[in-house]
């Protein structure tokens, strides 16, 4: 033993220095607050009909129980889509054992929570193929009415408490742009003008009746937005303006900030504007590529409007 | 007498006992996830069956090939490994005994709780408190053996599997007690980073330490040729016992965890790099003028893929470790891939490589089938590089649903005939292992066809 004290000592001190770094250290210094938008399990209404006392904490050892860790996650990333909002580290304070999972085999579940009805979710737990074909999850039949209520009551439960509560803003510098312009945007005069721009710059992509079906969405794997979708009457002055210079990140959506002076991308807002409707448009193949129905146009006036000096479509 | 037969002072006898109900639990372990992958395949194949269900088969079959197959066979592997390189006896060949009745009657207690669904839930870390509590005494057990036969040793110096051995011995009863979190109830996002502190130190200080130090003491005693550098081995052996155990938390990079810990994991999991080529390159020219003898000699063909497939786990660890290809891989297919590359690949291969080099020195038998030995490391190796190959595109399919946005649906269906290839992997491992066991049995119950006339306990200490 003698000739390696030094040895033992190095190894008993780089591994103690080691749980210090990283397993007390994190205990004492990682202490996030419960946030309003953790789930709660208190509330038994999501339950299968007339029967109150479906237990949802009592699903949750159900779930640990079955295992549906092993498949299904539970916390979303900035990269996902479609599994709603993201998660902060104090909606974890009270999940013990964590079930944040570690493979998605199947969907996260995050927030589960009654994007379902429970009787479709029951009948996917008894006989996954019977709604979801093509699904690899095991039947779970074996589960008997409690459990199956109660773990209903869990998956109902998950992430109701965490909402959107704001639309998504521009961040706040677009105040000052927004605050400086000297275009009318709701002139029909500067809606024209963003039409012509719009032709150039945007409709090999948006199509020229802006429904996404320029000749290029063919080739893009993220497919451009159609503005005729009733989602885009949300969008303010500022987001649209925002949207323009900035670009879009992880799409084909360039930054027009290096192309379009900030005149013109306000007279594309304008344009932009009146493209909403009510009732969406929507391209069902290939062959509806720009060939759907000619776009109604805003109308012509007679106001006079100066595209590159900054008119407002009235008189200056 | 009852006591003689049950904790028998036969020299050389706990390791027996140890690698032979090692090979048990595997078979029952890999078929275990041989089922569960046979159901990604066909999702009806059972009904109704909690026991057979797809979550409960996963949590036995790793707990079973981990603490079963994988820690029983390590632990009878350094009880004469040790010894051999110590020049001594075991220190009690009695407490080695008790320590393997110990472990079976835990890992018995494994097959009838989490096939039933008591678990802890949380992934690794399974078992409930009582066989917790029963593999910190086995693993103590062990520790105490090994570590007072090293201190009655009769060769001053220690040899780098020693430092292996040791330190791992030092390591996983400490990190089995931390990681367990059976008695204490941590807020979410604390328990999962202690969780995955333990998920990878089982790993990094248990499965890979003591892995690589049989692979130390394999292939030189195999080729006859002298290690390659000594000093060389105590880089790697003190780079990984300063990089390994910070990296866990690299498994949950984009959950909310603190960013300074995400950026320890990746930088430790990135440095690691270096124990991995210096132990690689020791192996590599330790082979040297002798890769001839893989062709012939079974265990050494073993070392061999196994520590060429820990290359691949090594290169492909770090890889993904980093943020930029964990926020494309991370949740798919290909980390079930690499996981199993690391247990299966690169750990269940030297272990296996150990039996089939330890088991005739301690029985004195021959093997009843050379045969035999070969279809299993055919049927092994064949089997996991499809598993592999198909769970690392299935990944790869899976990465790119995520990163468009393509619905679930859609691409799980896409990945389902890989779920096929691994199941048939499945299968061909599992028939390899079936052949193994069966080789084992054949050799040590069966009528002796020949003595190996130089084998003896005595002899594994040249």
């Amino acid at each position: 033993m003698n000739g390696y004290r030094l040895g033992a000592t190095g190894i008993i001190i780089t591994f103690f220095a080691i749980i210090t770094a990283t397993v007390l250290l994190p205990m004492v210094l990682f202490n996030p607050k419960q946030t309003p938008s953790a789930n709660n399990y208190k509330n038994t209404a999501f339950g299968e009909k007339g029967k109150a006392d479906a237990d949802p904490l009592r699903g949750r050892q159900i779930y640990v129980r079955e295992g549906c860790f092993y498949c299904h996650t539970q916390f979303t990333r900035l990269q996902d889509r479609g599994y709603g909002p993201l998660v902060k580290a104090g909606d974890y304070v009270a999940e013990t054992p964590h079930q944040l999972g570690t493979a998605r085999t199947g969907p996260d579940l995050t927030n589960e929570g009654l994007r379902m009805a429970s009787e479709w979710q029951k009948a996917h737990l008894v006989e996954p193929r019977s709604v979801k074909p093509g699904s690899i999850m095991p039947s779970f039949s074996f589960l008997s009415d409690r459990d199956m209520n109660d773990l209903v009551a869990y998956l109902q439960s998950l992430g109701n408490n965490r909402k959107y509560s704001a639309f998504v803003q521009a961040p706040e510098e677009y105040e000052a742009y927004l605050a400086r312009k000297k275009v009318d945007l709701e002139a029909d005069a500067s809606a024209n003008a963003g039409r012509g721009i719009y032709t150039q710059n945007c409709a090999v992509c948006h199509g020229l009746e802006a429904e996404g079906n320029g000749p290029n969405a063919l080739i893009l794997d993220k497919k451009p937005a159609n503005f005729t979708r009733p989602f885009y009457k949300q969008y303010s002055d500022s987001y649209w303006f925002y949207r323009l210079r900035e670009g879009v990140p992880g799409t084909r959506m360039p930054r027009w900030a290096e192309t379009l002076s900030e005149e013109q991308m306000w007279y594309l807002v304008a344009y932009l504007k009146t493209l909403p409707r009510d009732q969406e448009v929507t391209i069902n193949n290939m062959d509806q590529l720009n060939k759907v129905e000619p776009n109604k146009l805003p109308t012509l006036s007679n106001q006079v409007y100066e595209p590159h000096t900054g008119g407002s479509g009235k008189e200056e | 007498m009852l006591l003689d037969r049950l904790l028998s002072d036969k020299e050389g006898s706990a390791a027996r006992n140890f690698l032979i109900t090692a090979i048990f639990w595997s078979v029952l372990g890999m078929g275990a996830g041989m089922l569960a992958g046979l159901e990604f395949s066909f999702p009806d194949l059972v009904h109704n069956v909690p026991q057979l269900s797809m979550p409960h088969l996963r949590m036995f079959h790793v707990n079973t090939v981990a603490v079963g197959w994988l820690s029983m066979g390590y632990v009878g592997s350094m009880f004469y490994m040790v010894p051999s390189l110590t020049k001594t006896k075991l220190w009690s060949e009695r407490l080695g005994n008790f320590t393997m009745w110990a472990w079976n009657l835990l890992m018995v207690g494994n097959f009838c709780t989490l096939l039933n669904g008591f678990t802890e839930g949380r992934e690794y870390a399974e078992l409930g408190a009582v066989l917790d509590c029963m593999v910190v005494v086995a693993l103590i057990c062990t520790s105490l053996n090994i570590y007072m036969t090293v201190v009655n040793r009769k060769i001053q110096k220690l040899y780098v599997s020693l430092w292996y051995f040791l330190g791992a011995l030092f390591w996983f009863p400490l990190v089995y007690i931390i990681g367990q979190r059976t008695f204490v109830a941590l807020p979410g996002l604390n328990d999962a980073i202690i969780g995955w502190f333990y998920g990878h130190n089982i790993l990094g200080m248990w499965f890979t330490t003591v892995g690589v130090g049989m692979m130390y003491y394999l292939l030189p005693r195999i080729t006859q040729n002298p290690l390659y550098s000594h000093g060389l081995s105590m880089l790697g052996f003190w780079g990984i016992s300063l990089f390994y155990a910070p990296t866990g938390t690299h498994h949950i990079t984009q959950s909310p965890v603190p960013e300074w810990l995400k950026a320890i994991a990746i930088i430790s999991s990135i440095f690691l790099l270096v124990p991995v080529f210096t132990v690689l390159t020791n192996f590599f020219m330790t082979m040297k003028g002798k890769w001839g003898m893989v062709v012939t000699d079974m265990p050494l063909r073993f070392t061999i893929t196994s520590s060429i497939f820990y290359l691949i786990t090594c290169v492909q660890g770090p890889f993904q470790a980093t943020r930029w290809v964990n926020w494309y891989l991370h949740f798919t297919q290909w980390v079930v891939g690499h996981a199993h590359l690391a247990l299966l690949g690169t750990f269940s291969f030297i272990l296996t490589a150990s039996i089939y080099y330890g088991l005739p020195r301690l029985t004195g038998r021959e093997w009843h089938s050379q045969g035999l030995i070969r279809a299993h490391w055919w049927l092994k190796t064949g089997g996991f590089t499809l598993m592999m190959t198909s769970l690392t595109i299935a990944g790869l399919i899976q990465s790119a649903g995520w990163h468009h946005g393509i619905p679930i649906d859609l691409w799980s269906i896409e990945i389902r005939p890989y779920f096929i290839f691994r199941s048939l992997s499945g299968i061909m491992i599992v028939t390899g292992q079936v052949l193994f066991a069966y080789n084992v049995y054949k050799t040590v119950y069966a009528a002796p066809k020949a003595v190996l006339a130089t084998a003896k306990v005595q002899e594994v200490k040249k």
